[in-house]
C-alpha cells in the first residue's frame, strides 16, 4: 500500500548534513574507553547529589535567586562550556560535519542564556571535566565521547532542576534537557547505533556533580 | 421693520413639554426605587423546556491536576498508537519501536501515578477526552482514507511524542514543587528521545539530523508533509506541532491540525475522573 520507503530504509546511508568519522571501527576497546570515560565522569568528578541539596534549601521568593541556586547554576553553566570547548577540540582534531560545529554552538547558547538570566558571566568551563574528556573528543571515537557527555549532561541538568525554585531557570533548564536528550539520539546514530533501542531511548549515565 | 417675536400658543411649548416629561421619568424612577418588593422570578425569562445547564465546578489548577493531565496524555499516547499497531498500519520495522515506545509510555503513566498518589490525588489512568476528540479520532479518520498508510503513522507517531515531549517542557513552568519539574523531565527526556529517535529513523538520511534554522534545511516535503528533525532548533521546545495525513481531498488539500501543550480546556481537573 506504501509508495514510499519504510522507516529504516532511508538511514543506511550517511546523513546529509554530518559527516561523522572513526566511527566506522568501534569495538571491545572503543566500548571498554567509553566505560572508561563513564567511570571517569562518576568517580573521578562526582561528588553528591546531597551536597548540592542540602545547600540548596531555599526561602527567598521563586524569581529570586539564593546563593546556593546560583552555584548550582555556574556548575550547570560550566559544564555547557566545557561542552563547547570539548566538541571545539574534536573539531580541532579532525571532526568535520555540521553536527560537531552545531553542537558547540548550542552548548554556548546554554551558557550564555544561564549568563542572561542569572548575571553569572559565561567565561569559565570546569576544567577538571575538560581534561578527563579532551583525549576521548580528540580521538577516533570523539562521537562516542560526545554521547557519554551529553547524556550526563541531561542527567546533570536534570538533578538541578530538582534543586531550584527559581520558576524561569527552572523552564530554561528544562529546554536544555530537552535538547540535549535528543542530541543523545543523534550521537548514538553517528555511533552505529541507530537501531539500538536501549543506546537510543534510555539514558542510564550518572550526573556530573560538585566535587 | 420686521418683528422676531412669535406668536405662541399659551401654556403648552415645546418647552414646557420636556420639562414636564422629564419630571415624570424623574418621579417615575424615585417610585420604582422606593417600591416595595413584590416578589416574583428576576432571572431572565426562558423559552422552551430545555434542561438547564449545570455549571462545573470552580476547577483549581495544582500540581496534582498538572500531573494527571501528563498521565492522561501519557494513555492518549497509549490509545493512539495501539490502535494504529492493532489496525496493523505500521511496518515491521517500525512495529519495534512502536511496541518498545507503549511500553515505556504505560510505565510513564505509572510512574507519574505514583506521584500523584503521594500528593494526595486520585490517578487518571484513561486518555485525555479533550485531546482524544478534538485531536487524536479527527486525525485517524482522516488515516483511514490515506493513499499511504505508513508516511501517515509515522507522522502521527512522531507528533504524538513530538507533543508530549513539549507538554512535559511546558509544565514545569506551571508545577510549583521542584520535585515534580524534576520529575516531569525526566518523562520529558524520554519523550524527546522518542520524537528525535522517529526523525532519524524517517528522515535523517535525507535532509539531516538539523532543522532549518540550524542548516538550512527544508520545513516541508515537495508534498508538503512537515519535515521532522533530530534537532529542531538550539533549546527544546513548546510550541504546536503540525500534523498532515490522509489523502488530497477534492480541494486539492489534506487534513491538518496542531497539537498543543496543555492548557484549561485540556487539564485533568480534581473533579474529572475516567
Amino acid at each position: 500500500m506504501s509508495p514510499q520507503p519504510t522507516l529504516d530504509d532511508h538511514r543506511k546511508d550517511l546523513p546529509v548534513n554530518d559527516a561523522p568519522r572513526g566511527i566506522d571501527n568501534l569495538d571491545e576497546a572503543t566500548e571498554t574507553g567509553a566505560r572508561d570515560r563513564r567511570t571517569m565522569l562518576v568517580a573521578g568528578l562526582a561528588g553528591a547529589v546531597a551536597a548540592i541539596a542540602g545547600a540548596s534549601k531555599v526561602s527567598a521568593a521563586e524569581n529570586d535567586f539564593t546563593a546556593a541556586e546560583l552555584d548550582v547554576l555556574r556548575f550547570a553553566q560550566r559544564l555547557e562550556l566545557t561542552a563547547r570547548d570539548l566538541y571545539d577540540a574534536a573539531m580541532a582534531a579532525g571532526a568535520t560535519g555540521a553536527i560537531w560545529e552545531a553542537m558547540s554552538e548550542q552548548h554556548e547558547a546554554y551558557a550564555q542564556s544561564i549568563a542572561g538570566l542569572t548575571g553569572l558571566s559565561a567565561d569559565s568551563r570546569n576544567d577538571e571535566v575538560f581534561d578527563a574528556l579532551v583525549g576521548a573528543f580528540s580521538s577516533s571515537d570523539a562521537a562516542e565521547a560526545a554521547y557519554d557527555l551529553e547524556s550526563a549532561a541531561a542527567a546533570t541538568h536534570i538533578e538541578v532542576l530538582g534543586l531550584l525554585t527559581h520558576r524561569p531557570a527552572s523552564q530554561l533548564v528544562a529546554s536544555i534537557i530537552s535538547a540535549e536528550s535528543r542530541h543523545c539520539v543523534v550521537l548514538a546514530d553517528l555511533t552505529g547505533r541507530g537501531t539500538d533501542l536501549t543506546a537510543l531511548l534510555v539514558n542510564d549515565a550518572q550526573p556530573i556533580l560538585p566535587a | 421693520m420686521n418683528d422676531s417675536r412669535v406668536a405662541r400658543p399659551n401654556g403648552f411649548d415645546r418647552r414646557t413639554l420636556l420639562r414636564a416629561g422629564g419630571v415624570t421619568l424623574l418621579g417615575g424612577a424615585v417610585l420604582s426605587a422606593c417600591a416595595a418588593d413584590f416578589g416574583g422570578d428576576t432571572a431572565p425569562g426562558r423559552v422552551g423546556l430545555a434542561d438547564e445547564g449545570t455549571p462545573l465546578p470552580d476547577g483549581v489548577v495544582d500540581d496534582v491536576v498538572l500531573m494527571r493531565t501528563m498521565q492522561s496524555l501519557e494513555h492518549t499516547v497509549v490509545a493512539g498508537l495501539s490502535a494504529m499497531a492493532d489496525a496493523g498500519m505500521f511496518s515491521a520495522a517500525q512495529a519495534t519501536y512502536i511496541e518498545r515506545f507503549i511500553s515505556d509510555h504505560v510505565a510513564a503513566a505509572g510512574a507519574l501515578g505514583e506521584i500523584i498518589e503521594a500528593g494526595g490525588g486520585e490517578q487518571h489512568a484513561c486518555p485525555n477526552e479533550w485531546v482524544m476528540s478534538r485531536y487524536i479520532e479527527p486525525i485517524f479518520a482522516a488515516v483511514q482514507g490515506t493513499d499511504d498508510e505508513v508516511r501517515d503513522v509515522r507522522a502521527v507517531s512522531h507528533a504524538l511524542e513530538t507533543m508530549l515531549a513539549h507538554s512535559y517542557q511546558h509544565v514545569v513552568g506551571l508545577l510549583d514543587a521542584p520535585t515534580h519539574r524534576r520529575a516531569a523531565m525526566v518523562q520529558g527526556a524520554a519523550a524527546s528521545r522518542r520524537s528525535a529517535t522517529l526523525a532519524v529513523q524517517s528522515t535523517a538520511a535525507l535532509h539531516g539530523y538539523l532543522g532549518p534554522d540550524l542548516a538550512g534545511s527544508p520545513e516541508n516535503t515537495s508534498d508538503g508533509f512537515p519535515i521532522p528533525y533530530a534537532v529542531p532548533s538550539t533549546f527544546g521546545r513548546v510550541d504546536q506541532i503540525e500534523v498532515v495525513v490522509g489523502a488530497v481531498d477534492d480541494d486539492g488539500s489534506r487534513f491538518s491540525t496542531l497539537l498543543q501543550t496543555p492548557a484549561e480546556n485540556t487539564f485533568v481537573y480534581a473533579y474529572q475522573s475516567c
